[in-house]
């Protein structure tokens, strides 16, 4: 929903005070400098359910697991090979469930927000809170693999909990997809996209910015077929008795 | 010349009028690298989706490569060896049993369990196990509809290429719903049927429903001991007389201190005619009473107990939860075509009716044959004794017939028969929602079975071995005696190469429903295509008065 720097835009009072204690925290921040967690990222194996070894320890991911829900890939201070250093600190305050649904069909559940811009290799910092009862998930894919295992950014929080992580984004433009990976979640909703720099356009159904993939059905409606030789033959006929 | 002109200009304007509703996916998809995405639109129209068959011919038994199969100790807790093809995750067998909160957290996420799915609590009785049981289900979607994807989304497959909308309580996981993010495939938590629940007389069990479906649901407990509102006076019967159903993103829970035991049920009650069909029932088990009685509070996808009770041992050798049930493609497509929850609960209530219906697909512990040989065998030696614990949840009865063998049922709808009522016989009625436990004695008596082998164990009415009206198919599943199987879980028989069901094509019908509806005659589009019929007819009037001196030109 928020920006904290630079952005002034905002819909609702909610969003705008949490803007304001966003704005203060970002001040004090600032002037403690780094005050972020460091973890190391080093050496990491893939996640243990995918691999075929019983030997490996999920303890080595970079990953925060208890009753309030999970953090995973958290980075807030190695940087992509392709940035020589963080560009600007940028702080998203994300609130999800099924208040958050638009109010079109398909949509149940929702963010308060469903498009990210950030500046290239900037440091990103996701507040993330779930006001439903159930879980929900913000999984970001798709950045660089040798700093992300799985190229995913993962924050899932319980029902009624708060998670918070950072992670660095590469300096290419480029879109990536953010969505609630519980079935039928994206389907019915929680889909957003990260518009680094200028993006490499849009994904398909975010709701409130693109269209779905599905549109319409390609079955042609009874009686279509009629109208339309109809029309060629009243066309045909016109044409052919005109003298041109 | 001028009609060239004419030509080129009826061409041009039918190529632009073309309505973009007919365009192919393809084109769409090409187009949009081009002039980017289309912009959002409100509309409470309904998507389709054409549910694509899965990949090809696949290996009857894949190789274990986890090593799931196999007998192991995770965290303290022994895990019986799975003789079959497919086998649980040991991991989460492990959670189940010790709580998700007294494991490691490497077990944790090898399960791919939330840390509060099973919570066990204090040792009420001091006989050395956990009476505080605190369950968390979620409700999951199987073979789904997408705005995205012409494919269903988290697959769960019944038997090769037979992808039917599901929905199932699943145990709270964490991550991914799918194997990982390049696949489609659910992953093994989310599975048809709901997890059998087993718990023990006289625990104190509170069960969590998280709704985390669009759509609102509940859960009774059918032939479970529970009062009708719980402590603090919420309704504690899943039913529309004790509550309001749980709407998508809420959460409740049931208490149940259950005071008898037996083999019993549970199902969501919002619109029990579809949403029971549709996945929402499992099995519930309350075993005896005893001394450190490690339960496995929940059995993901039914089949072999791999860690049983203590009445358990004391009596048999092993045991297996048998759930058959059924479910009707006319029904479970719903929700494949359309991506509104308003359009698919408008088709459940008055769209789809259960009286004009039948049932095509049968299934055992959520597959279908060929599938069920890979994970539902029963397994066993001369000389066993075996508690098979069956439910019917299906729409129809269940005749169900082991060859080979006569089993006696000690328990109907998990009520202990007096020895003179309990029946031995190789034909069992099951009506909607019965249950029996029936014991299995491989003694080679020319009664109770007549020796080794590969004996089908199935549904004897004829819809119930068949796959949409193709067999073999449905609930076909077998007895397999130890000398039978091969190291692999796959059993040695003597007839048809089974590989050839392996394949979706086998199960293909020619009349396979079209699954489509229909675009919304808008005005807009009407104008469409009434010019680009316009245009059309321009283009092919000019062509014939081109070609017309031509032609006369030849004679």
């Amino acid at each position: 929903m928020t920006r904290a720097p630079g952005s002034s835009f905002t819909s609702s009072l909610q969003a705008t005070a949490v803007l304001l204690m966003l704005w203060c925290g970002q001040a004090a921040a600032q002037v403690g400098s780094s005050s972020i967690e460091v973890n190391p990222i080093a050496d990491r194996v893939p996640l243990a359910r995918e691999d075929h070894s019983h030997h490996e320890h999920a303890a080595d991911h970079n990953m925060k697991f208890d009753d309030a829900g999970m953090v995973m890939n958290s980075n807030a201070d190695v940087l992509p090979q392709d940035c020589e250093s963080i560009s600007e600190d940028v702080e998203f305050v994300v609130y999800a469930g099924t208040d958050y649904a638009l109010s079109a069909a398909g949509r149940t559940f929702g963010y308060s927000e469903h498009e990210y811009h950030v500046p290239p290799c900037s440091r990103v910092t996701i507040h993330f809170y779930n006001e439903d009862q159930v879980r929900h998930q913000w999984m970001l894919h798709g950045l660089p693999r040798y700093l992300y295992p799985q190229g995913m950014f993962h924050l899932e929080a319980s029902g009624g909990q708060h998670v918070m992580g950072t992670f660095i984004v590469p300096s290419d433009d480029a879109t990536y997809l953010i969505h609630c990976d519980i079935t039928q979640h994206m389907e019915k909703g929680m889909k957003a996209q990260l518009v680094v720099g200028a993006g490499s356009g849009d994904l398909w159904s975010v709701p409130g910015v693109s269209a779905d993939f599905n549109h319409h059905e390609e079955k042609m409606p009874r009686g279509t077929l009629l109208l339309m030789a109809a029309m060629v033959m009243l066309a045909g006929a016109m044409l052919t008795t005109t003298k041109l | 010349m001028r009609s060239a002109v004419f030509l080129i200009i009826g061409l041009v304007l039918s190529a632009a009028l073309f309505p973009p509703q007919w365009y192919s996916p393809r084109l769409r998809f090409e187009m949009a690298q081009i002039f980017g995405i289309p912009a959002y639109e409100e509309r409470a129209s309904m998507n389709a989706t054409d549910p694509e068959m899965m990949a090809p011919t696949e290996e009857a038994c894949p190789e274990d490569l986890l090593g799931w199969r196999d007998a192991q100790v995770i965290d303290g807790v022994s895990i019986a060896a799975a003789p079959t093809c497919v086998a649980d995750n040991p991991y989460a067998i492990a959670a189940f049993v010790r709580g998700t909160n007294n494991v490691s957290t490497d077990t944790l996420l090898r399960a791919g369990l939330a840390p509060d799915a099973v919570v066990k609590g204090a040792d009420l009785d001091g006989d050395g196990d956990p009476d505080e049981i605190h369950i968390r289900l979620e409700v999951a979607e199987l073979n789904g509809g997408s705005p995205d994807m012409l494919e269903p989304t988290a697959q769960f497959a019944l038997a090769p290429g037979i992808t039917p909308g599901l929905w199932v309580f699943v145990p709270k996981s964490f991550g991914m719903a799918t194997e990982n993010f390049e696949s489609n495939v659910a992953m093994d938590l989310l599975r048809l049927p709901s997890p059998s629940i087993r718990i023990e007389q006289g625990d104190v069990v509170k069960v969590t429903l998280e709704n985390t479906h669009y759509m609102p649901h509940t859960i009774h407990f059918h032939g479970v001991d529970h009062s009708y509102l719980t402590a603090d006076g919420q309704g504690n019967d899943g039913t529309m007389t004790s509550e309001m159903p749980l709407l998508p993103g809420e959460a409740r829970t049931y208490e149940l201190n259950p005071r008898s035991t037996g083999t019993a049920f549970y199902h969501c009650h919002v619109q029990s005619q579809a949403h029971i069909l549709m996945g929402l029932q499992g099995m519930f088990i309350v075993e005896e009473n005893r001394p450190n009685n490690m339960l496995q509070t929940l059995n993901v996808g039914a089949g072999q107990v791999r860690v049983t009770s203590q009445a358990s041992r004391e009596e048999y050798d092993q045991e297996y939860d048998l759930h058959y049930t059924d479910l009707d493609s006319g029904l479970s497509s719903i929700i494949q075509r359309s991506n509104d929850p308003a359009e698919i609960e408008r088709w459940i209530h008055g769209g789809y009716n259960l009286i004009e219906s039948n049932s095509d697909y049968y299934t055992l512990n959520g597959r279908s044959f060929p599938y069920t040989f890979r994970e539902s065998l029963v397994v066993t030696g001369p000389d066993e004794l075996i508690r098979l614990r069956v439910l019917n949840a299906g729409s129809a009865g269940l005749a169900l017939h082991p060859h080979g063998h006569k089993v006696t049922a000690t328990h109907l709808d998990g009520v202990l028969q007096s020895l003179e009522a309990q029946v031995t016989r190789d034909v069992f009625w099951l009506a909607s929602a019965q249950r029996a436990d029936f014991t299995l004695n491989t003694t080679n008596d020319g009664l109770h079975s007549y020796g080794s082998g590969v004996w089908m164990l199935h549904d004897h009415g004829g819809r119930g071995i068949t796959n949409n009206g193709i067999a073999p198919g449905g609930n076909m599943n077998a007895i397999v005696y130890r000398e039978y199987l091969d190291d692999n879980g796959w059993p040695i028989s003597q007839g048809e190469d089974m590989s050839m069901f392996f394949n979706p094509a086998f199960y293909r019908r020619d009349d396979a429903m079209v699954m489509s509806g229909e675009t919304q005659f808008t005005a807009g589009f009407m104008l469409r295509v009434i010019a680009f019929s316009l245009a059309l007819g321009l283009a092919l009037a000019s062509l014939v008065r081109l070609l017309i001196p031509v032609v006369e030109e030849r004679r």
